[in-house]
């Protein structure tokens, strides 16, 4: 059946690029609605994701990492004391002003890490060392938000919130969800900016012995400090991209538009595939004719959309490989897992299956007496 | 009952009908077509339905291909009673048995002469290395072996039927059964045909029914058949232009 469905197929190019671009258009559209979707969210998780903590302790009720509540530093002490707790270091996220060289303010996020161990502290270093920071007044900024900033240079002194800042290190590629670009400091410094009591911090970084378990170290957090939070890496990091699409409508707005990409794919194959029978429905009553079986009839039906979602699958991937190579930055990402390429062909062979039951239909009603009556 | 899926049954009648009576239904008016339709073929004959338009051929020709059913009456094709025979039956039965000729050839466009031969090889189950070869065979052996690539849309109208008739011939059925077969060709094109289809089914101790109404090929005929309000109301027209051997 093979060979008819393909000869068959192949016969008509102008219906045969049809179909193919209602599935490569569908392909496309999935993987770069999602993978836009998933750049997008990686960045709400973005400092979760690079923190190197394995847990994320924060007051109770956390849900964002970007939204933090004060917790105070000596909680500290009764975490490090809890087996399989390698350390946990104090770890500041909080909001403030950057003054800018054109007498206007940019908001930024200012983030203070623990400068014994740099826990939490920028990377991707582009320009000085991460340890740049312990210098006077040091910041990392980084090189991609420059215009927001207004171009800010190496040894640069700026004010941030009312106190000098020094640009000693720049980073590439560190921008988060918000629209704020991020200033790594120090713990102290960063309080300052801040404008926070120094025996206050937003998180508690926890890294673990090796062969801890996290999630019992996290029970065990609870039980010690009730009143605090914590969350393995990646369930925190889950938890911060979920309060943007439950509580901003991201998701289902993503969703929604990849829907009807799929829609609009599946009624391009659909149409065309049936298109295709109608053209050819004598054809399909000679087979009945001399003896093809209904059976054999859907095989050669089911063998064509196979091959239009196969064709059309290899077609949209290589596609939306090139636009990724040329169109993902660090700002607009297009992160697309081989889970996301796999699914969406997965979906569109489903699609392109199910559209085939629509000709089908049709070439079930064909009685082969019509071949007799031509 | 199933149908005989390898040897037909050699004793057996390859056509019996007897009291056949078929109707068409557009809501509630009844259109009689056969009524009480006699016939009997025997093996190797080559029987021609002649009768205007109207009067059943194609009607009966399609309950013999399995393709209609009767609304009365018994009909046994290659000793196999239709009225027992399921649709899945009745596929295998023309699948495996009977060979079709249309008017229009009724070719697949997209597949060339050779690959038209072998489609009903193919939907048989058999690999497409043996269709290929007995397909050659027999596109030879209709003088078009080097015709085997080209399309249809590349081929005349004589060449498409002749195509057609290997496509019905490549499975070795028992049974021909051919609509019109000469209907879209010229004089001399119907005549080629005609002198083929004699050669490889009678030649092959095969039976053959045509529906047919041009009387240039009357002589390649055994038996002609007069079909009309629904029965065969004349027999045995035309045995001396087949006994004279006109076709050989």
């Amino acid at each position: 059946m093979w060979f008819l469905a393909i000869k068959t197929l192949l016969a008509d190019r102008g219906k045969l690029a049809t179909a193919l671009v209602g599935v490569v258009f569908s392909v496309v559209l999935v993987n770069l609605q999602g993978g836009l979707f998933l750049g997008l969210m990686g960045k709400a998780s973005l400092m979760v994701d690079y923190g190197q903590a394995d847990i994320w302790v924060g007051h109770r009720g956390m849900h964002n990492v970007d939204f933090t509540q004060d917790v105070p530093v000596r909680w500290g002490y009764r975490i490090r004391g809890i087996p399989g707790v390698k350390n946990a270091e104090p770890y500041v996220i909080g909001w403030s002003s950057m003054a800018l060289p054109s007498g206007s303010f940019e908001s930024v996020v200012v983030v203070g890490c623990e400068p014994a161990s740099l826990l939490g502290n920028a990377w991707n270093i582009t320009q000085g060392a991460p340890s740049s920071i312990l210098e006077p007044d040091g910041i990392v900024v980084d090189e991609l938000e420059a215009e927001k900033l207004e171009y800010p240079r190496m040894r640069e002194v700026r004010e941030i919130n009312g106190h000098r800042a020094r640009v000693v290190a720049t980073s590439r590629g560190i921008l988060g969800f918000l629209v704020a670009p991020y200033v790594f400091t120090t713990l102290d410094r960063a309080a300052t900016y801040l404008e926070k009591p120094l025996d206050t911090c937003s998180y508690f970084l926890v890294q673990l012995e090796p062969g801890a378990d996290a999630q019992q170290v996290c029970e065990m957090i609870h039980d010690r400090v009730p009143h605090l939070d914590a969350q393995p890496r990646d369930d925190y990091a889950r938890m911060s991209t979920e309060f943007w699409m439950t509580r901003t409508g991201l998701g289902i707005i993503f969703g929604l538009a990849t829907q009807l990409g799929l829609l609009v794919g599946l009624v391009m194959v659909a149409q065309t595939l049936y298109a295709s029978v109608l053209d050819r429905i004598s054809e399909f009553g000679t087979l009945k004719a001399i003896g093809a079986k209904e059976s054999q009839v859907y095989r050669i039906l089911l063998a064509q959309a196979l091959m239009l979602a196969t064709l059309g699958s290899i077609v949209g991937l290589v596609v939306v490989a090139v636009v990724q190579h040329y169109f993902s930055s660090p700002r607009t990402t297009i992160l697309i897992p081989l889970s996301l390429s796999l699914g969406s062909c997965a979906l569109v062979l489903a699609i392109c299956l199910v559209s085939s039951l629509l000709p089908y239909l049709r070439v079930r009603k064909v009685d082969p007496m019509m071949v007799l009556r031509s | 009952m199933k149908a005989t899926s390898s040897s037909p049954l050699v004793d057996a009648l390859p056509v019996v009908i007897h009291d056949l009576h078929k109707a068409y239904r557009r809501g509630a008016t009844s259109t009689p077509t056969l009524c009480g339709v006699e016939l009997t073929v025997d093996a190797g004959e080559c029987v021609f339905l002649v009768g205007p338009s109207g009067c059943g051929k194609s009607t009966l020709l399609s309950i013999l291909g399995c393709i209609l059913t009767p609304d009365r009456g018994t009909v046994q094709v290659l000793g196999n009673d239709l009225s027992r025979l399921d649709e899945t039956s009745r596929s295998t039965l023309r699948r495996n048995h009977i060979g079709f000729v249309f008017q229009r050839f009724q070719l697949i466009r997209g597949l060339s002469a050779l690959e038209n031969v072998c489609v009903p090889l193919l939907l048989r189950g058999e690999s497409q290395r043996v269709a290929r070869q007995r397909a050659s065979a027999l596109l030879a052996q209709v003088g078009l072996g080097d015709k085997g690539r080209s399309k249809p849309n590349e081929l005349s109208t004589g060449q498409c039927q002749r195509v057609a008739l290997a496509r019905a011939l490549v499975g070795d059925p028992e049974l021909i059964l051919a609509d019109e077969p000469t209907a879209a060709l010229d004089a001399t094109a119907g005549q080629e045909v005609m002198q083929l289809l004699r050669k490889l089914t009678t030649g092959e101790g095969k039976t053959a029914i045509v529906v047919t109404h041009d009387p240039r090929i009357l002589d390649f005929a055994d038996r002609v058949l007069h079909l009309e309000n629904g029965r065969i109301a004349e027999a045995d027209l035309s045995t001396t232009a087949a006994s004279a051997g006109t076709w050989r």
